[in-house]
């Protein structure tokens, strides 16, 4: 708690001031664009008004808050035009005969899920164990790898093997 | 590899690095997305379409947490419930073997992919039962139902299914098996099938579709390569088919008991209905088919207008 505002900052503060520039740059180039100033803003807002814990690499933190803002944002974006989309079909299949289905309709949950298991397993029981102990579990890439009794670059190429099948998986799901 | 692929690459690679807790180097990530505007874009397209399979699989968190353990399962974790599943495609060779066969259900309203082993996708429509046999992984058998078949062409060893006392050989092929009753027939939309190779052998090429009855001659016509196995993106088409058996292939697809009355049960409907919107509104089938539906208990009586 700092009562008393002329105190020097606080580890994160210092840490966000010292950083303010790096962390304008990352997010411009992350596609914030103009946005940057306002974004950085309100993410330090964010993240000053909550008690955190000792952070061991302050820096780390908020490269990654910023990233995860810009991911959050994405996504936003992409639902609302997802929403958008869903809204046109339903208008133009009213009569619900013709007008193909969209994918979001035809590839619902578990039919969703088969696929990107499916696609997983495909890759071997390594790729497959790696990819969901640590995206699903959400275990560590170097806990992963002594877990499994493999380097930590063999992870990544495990996970890059992973990501990159189920993004085909998309890919098919979104042509269909 | 093309710019694009290789830019797709690289988005990937990051994806996972910066996904981890301990990733540093930020400042290396900040130089690639600098180089091309592109660059963001893609890992975001990256992080989005991995972030969306993942949690397509996890159980919602309200379930998790709050229902008391007591309480029953209404919806089991898809996440499980694909575990499950893997677990018996995987395990078709060392567990699950009820003598000679393992045989595979589903219920109404439930699609089921199935890998076979060796390398043959099946994709199970609602209401359907296969059979594969314990010694041979080159053949399948539909005992009710539909099934699509992507069979892994071998041309000395070719893929054989078994439907309604016929045999349906594969040479190299994406095709459909649909059984009603004792008739079955077989849509082809890649390759060719051969319908009963050692008897009264009839081809089937894409484009084409068979029907064949017992002691009935063979029915060949022509479908769109792209409406065999359409059934999968929740859409059936009916051409000239019976209303009652139209009502059973909603019931098979929705899960949802329809049945056509006796007045219009033979009254020929031709069409293209999506499966999703009556599975929310059965009664919207009234005005899909130009007919009037009522409840009846469990069951969605279909009657004339």
């Amino acid at each position: 708690m700092r009562a008393n505002p002329s105190q020097p900052p606080d580890g994160l503060e210092a840490c966000y001031l010292a950083n303010r520039e790096r962390l304008l740059r990352f997010l411009r180039a992350r596609g914030a664009g103009e946005d940057a100033e306002d974004l950085l803003q309100e993410l330090w807002v964010r993240i000053s008004s909550k008690p955190t814990g000792p952070i061991a690499s302050p820096v780390s933190y908020l490269f990654r808050a910023a990233d995860l803002a810009m991911i959050d944002r994405f996504r936003s974006t992409q639902q609302a035009s997802k929403r958008e989309r869903a809204w046109a079909e339903t208008a133009s299949g009213a009569e619900g005969v013709s007008d193909a289905p969209s994918a979001e309709r035809i590839v619902t949950g578990r039919q969703y899920a088969l696929l990107a298991a499916a696609a997983l397993d495909a890759l071997g029981p390594r790729v497959a164990a790696v990819f969901r102990r640590h995206r699903i579990d959400g275990v560590p890439q170097r806990a992963v790898a002594e877990e499994f009794g493999v380097s930590l670059s063999t992870v990544e190429s495990d996970l890059r093997q992973a990501y990159r099948a189920l993004l085909t998986v998309k890919e098919r799901i979104d042509e269909a | 590899m093309t710019g694009d692929d290789r830019m797709h690459d690289d988005a990937i690679a990051w994806a996972v690095r910066t996904n981890d807790p301990a990733f540093e180097d930020w400042e290396g990530f900040t130089a690639w997305l600098e180089a091309d505007p592109a660059h963001a874009r893609a890992y975001d397209a990256v992080n989005a379409g991995v972030s969306e399979l993942v949690e397509a699989d996890l159980p919602p968190p309200a379930q998790n947490d709050f229902e008391p353990a007591s309480a029953p399962v209404r919806r089991p974790s898809r996440w499980l419930a694909v575990a499950a599943s893997v677990a018996l495609v995987a395990g078709f060779s060392y567990v699950g073997w009820r003598g000679q066969s393992q045989v595979i259900t589903t219920e109404a309203g439930e699609v089921r992919n199935i890998a076979l082993s060796d390398g043959t996708q099946v994709t199970l429509s609602g209401g359907s039962e296969l059979r594969l046999a314990r010694n041979d992984d080159r053949s399948a058998t539909l005992e009710r139902g539909q099934a699509l078949f992507t069979v892994r062409h071998d041309s000395a060893n070719p893929f054989v299914v078994h439907a309604a006392g016929q045999q349906f050989v594969d040479a190299g092929t994406v095709f459909d098996v649909a059984l009603a009753g004792e008739a079955v027939t077989v849509a082809v939309s890649e390759g060719l099938v051969v319908a009963n190779p050692k008897g009264r052998a009839q081809r089937i090429e894409p484009g084409q579709q068979l029907r064949v009855a017992k002691r009935s001659a063979y029915r060949l016509s022509s479908i769109a390569t792209d409406r065999v196995g359409e059934w999968r993106e929740g859409r059936l088409t009916f051409d000239d088919a019976p209303l009652s058996f139209v009502a059973s292939e909603l019931t098979r697809s929705t899960g949802i008991a329809f049945k056509a009355a006796p007045a219009v049960a033979s009254r020929p409907i031709s069409g293209s209905i999506l499966v999703s919107p009556i599975r929310s509104d059965p009664a919207a089938v009234a005005d899909l088919l130009g007919v009037t539906v009522r409840r009846d208990g469990q069951q969605w009586i279909i009657d004339r207008p």
